[in-house]
């Protein structure tokens, strides 16, 4: 079974054959290893290996997950398929709920990397979308004094060409 | 004493009211909007009043709501906290016409200090000095100003205060969206559209002195807090006493700050803000007139419970204990717990806490305003906790706090833990070298940094396995503590509280 995981700005593959009685091999981004699960209480999973056993916390919340591995977090988001909105609307969505206070371009602009495109105001900060990288704006779906739910695309860029 | 006291504030700071008035036998009363129902702090007080809807302005600083609410419970006070309405020199007022005592200053104090243009005045007059600044409605002749002080400034709001609707500018091109900016921000958050200018202190340490005054003329102090470790003006590390300050310059502030309680007939707990200069010069910020998010540092140093001194003052306008009975000894730092990503430019998260471990151990204390299944709301700020950590010396509260962050575990909503775990490390921490611009300026991108590098493989395997397994779900509603209103409620075990959820085999189906 193969899923994908994003990982900050990385997307991340982990393919997961399970060999029975708890055992699996486990390949990450390509790297193969044999692991042993055992279902701890609270979340935790005893993983052996050949070095040795870790515990792991792993607690679900909707496709976000949380792994703490010693005294270290991680937060990983499971995706479902990439789509091509997905990708013209990549680092464009609203960052959490909030009411839009300005919108700074128009469909067909240009844009450079970092420039400010909408900015937010939510818990009393202003939060300033930046273009993720340089292109042409394809839409606009924010205006403001509109209140917008976390997650929802506040703009579209074309999609990256080859040049 | 007061037999019953209203709390007109949420969360942590609730929470932390409520212990004390439980200790002293006094009843109390939490109020709630719509999106706090059942929240930690409804339960740890004896009763809870509904008081409107999720949106503050209509709940939390709905003035006319919570007096009714306070009149109705038959509370004798009202405590407000810190922010909400602590500051809202209406609400005190309207408290005490209701024939209620306002556990903090007089209104006219709220007031002049609230208004950071007539806090300037009042510490000039009493012989704080303050930085060099201007004020002014037309952004043309704040322009002017700015020239004249010299640039960088910072524009703060009138109303602002605790870093919020304040920004740096560093040149003249800058400054007139800096002003629109703080302008519109300050509206929408205070009310009121004025701002400010101050000559920007670069390299400044920030230094604060608890105050404590009887409102007759009568004011000491419990010593300084130090909380230079801000990031974007808000205090990140806080720590009493300053690691940096020479005695010298710790009675020169002392008293300038009682000088300055005494001198407005301070009534209550009050904190006077400064900036102390690489040359130990030292400029009044603003004075607040509450109690402050990282009173607990004063507290463990001094142990002096700072709720119950100010409940002591409001019950019977004396101080509950003389300037020379507040003595200090040993060292203690907070860490303010946000519900914040830290890899993602700090934004401010939401969700459930779907499974919380708080740290626990000898000298460590947990300020919380959460526990297990409670709900991180979108429409407050964001802190859900303070981890206080207490050593005889600096390095051994460091160290404390150090292993207090580790230990702590929130899954659910994404905290700023790994940003607070790689702070309290960092070796200019221990050195106690830093400024109130450290963090941007030498902490922060290499932090970032680090947060950009790929997590382990393991984490990857650990929640792929969790998933194909079924795990990692916390199945169904999480059960809550007690219902509001239990006597004495506190949160139970989060461990018994996370409910069932499947136990699989871990082998293919």
């Amino acid at each position: 079974m193969k899923t994908t995981w994003r990982d900050g700005d990385r997307l991340r593959s982990v393919e997961l054959s399970p060999q029975g009685g708890g055992r699996f091999r486990v390949s990450v981004d390509g790297v193969e290893r044999d692991l042993r699960a055992e279902s701890l209480e609270d979340g935790r999973l005893r993983l052996t290996g050949p070095g040795g056993d870790v515990v792991a916390e792993v607690t679900a919340a909707g496709s976000r997950w949380f792994v703490r591995l010693g005294s270290e977090e991680y937060v990983l988001d499971r995706e479902a398929r990439v789509s091509s909105r997905a990708a013209a609307t990549a680092g464009l969505e609203a960052p959490m709920n909030g009411v839009v206070t300005r919108v700074l371009v128009e469909p067909d602009d240009e844009v450079k990397r970092g420039q400010p495109l909408v900015a937010l105001e939510a818990m009393k900060m202003e939060h300033v979308i930046r273009a993720p990288r340089d292109g042409r704006v394809r839409a606009v779906h924010a205006a403001p004094g509109a209140m917008v739910q976390g997650g929802t695309a506040l703009l579209e860029l074309h999609p990256e060409t080859a040049a | 004493m007061f037999s019953k006291v209203l709390i007109a504030n949420r969360g942590e700071i609730a929470c932390r009211i409520a212990a004390t008035l439980h200790e002293l036998g006094v009843r109390s009363v939490a109020i709630y909007s719509e999106a706090d129902r059942g929240a930690l702090h409804t339960r740890v007080c004896d009763e809870a009043q509904l008081v409107g809807p999720a949106e503050a302005a209509l709940s939390y600083l709905n003035v006319d709501a919570i007096v009714a609410a306070a009149k109705e419970r038959g509370a004798d006070a009202v405590h407000p906290g810190f922010g909400f309405l602590a500051e809202n020199a209406g609400f005190a007022a309207a408290v005490e016409a209701a024939g209620l005592v306002f556990i903090g200053p007089t209104p006219e104090q709220i007031r002049s200090m609230g208004d950071k243009r007539a806090a300037r005045a009042l510490a000039a007059r009493a012989g704080v000095p303050v930085v060099p600044g201007a004020e002014g409605e037309d952004a043309a002749a704040l322009a002017r100003a700015a020239k004249r002080i010299g640039y960088p400034v910072m524009v703060k709001a009138a109303l602002g205060g605790g870093g919020k609707g304040m920004r740096a500018v560093a040149s003249e091109p800058e400054l007139l969206e800096a002003i629109e900016s703080a302008q519109r921000l300050a509206r929408s958050a205070f009310g009121d559209a004025s701002v400010y200018l101050e000559k920007r202190l670069e390299r400044a340490r920030h230094v604060e002195v608890q105050v404590l005054g009887d409102g007759r003329g009568e004011a000491l102090h419990l010593f300084e807090r130090e909380c230079s470790l801000q990031r974007r003006h808000q205090k990140v590390l806080e720590e009493a006493p300053s690691a940096t300050l020479s005695a010298a310059t710790r009675e020169a502030m002392t008293a300038a700050a009682v000088t300055l309680a005494r001198a407005v007939r301070y009534r209550g707990a009050g904190t006077v803000e400064m900036l102390l200069g690489a040359d130990g010069s030292f400029h009044f910020l603003e004075m607040n007139t509450r109690l402050q998010v990282e009173h607990p540092v004063t507290e463990f140093i001094t142990g002096i419970d700072l709720v119950r001194a100010q409940l002591h003052v409001a019950a019977t306008g004396t101080l509950p204990f003389t300037q020379a009975q507040v003595r200090r000894h040993g060292h203690a730092i907070e860490a303010r717990i946000y519900a914040e990503d830290a890899a993602r430019g700090f934004l401010p998260q939401a969700g459930t806490a779907l499974r919380v471990r708080w740290p626990h151990g000898p000298f460590t204390r947990v300020d919380r305003g959460i526990e297990a299944g409670d709900e991180v709301t979108v429409h407050y700020d964001p802190m859900l906790a303070k981890v206080i950590a207490y050593g005889s010396d600096r390095a051994a509260a460091l160290a404390r706090l150090a292993g207090a962050l580790d230990s702590m575990r929130i899954h659910g909503v994404v905290t700023n833990q790994a940003f607070l775990r790689a702070l309290v490390r960092a070796p200019d921490v221990a050195a106690a070298r830093f400024d109130t611009e450290w963090i941007e300026r030498e902490f922060l991108a290499a932090f970032e940094e680090r947060m950009r590098e790929p997590a382990p493989e393991l984490a990857l395997a650990a929640a792929a396995i969790a998933e194909a397994a079924g795990e990692g779900r916390v199945r169904g509603r999480p059960a809550r503590g007690a219902a509001p209103g239990a006597p004495g409620a506190v949160a139970s075990d989060p461990f018994a509280t996370l409910g069932p959820w499947r136990h699989p085999g871990l082998g293919p189906a």
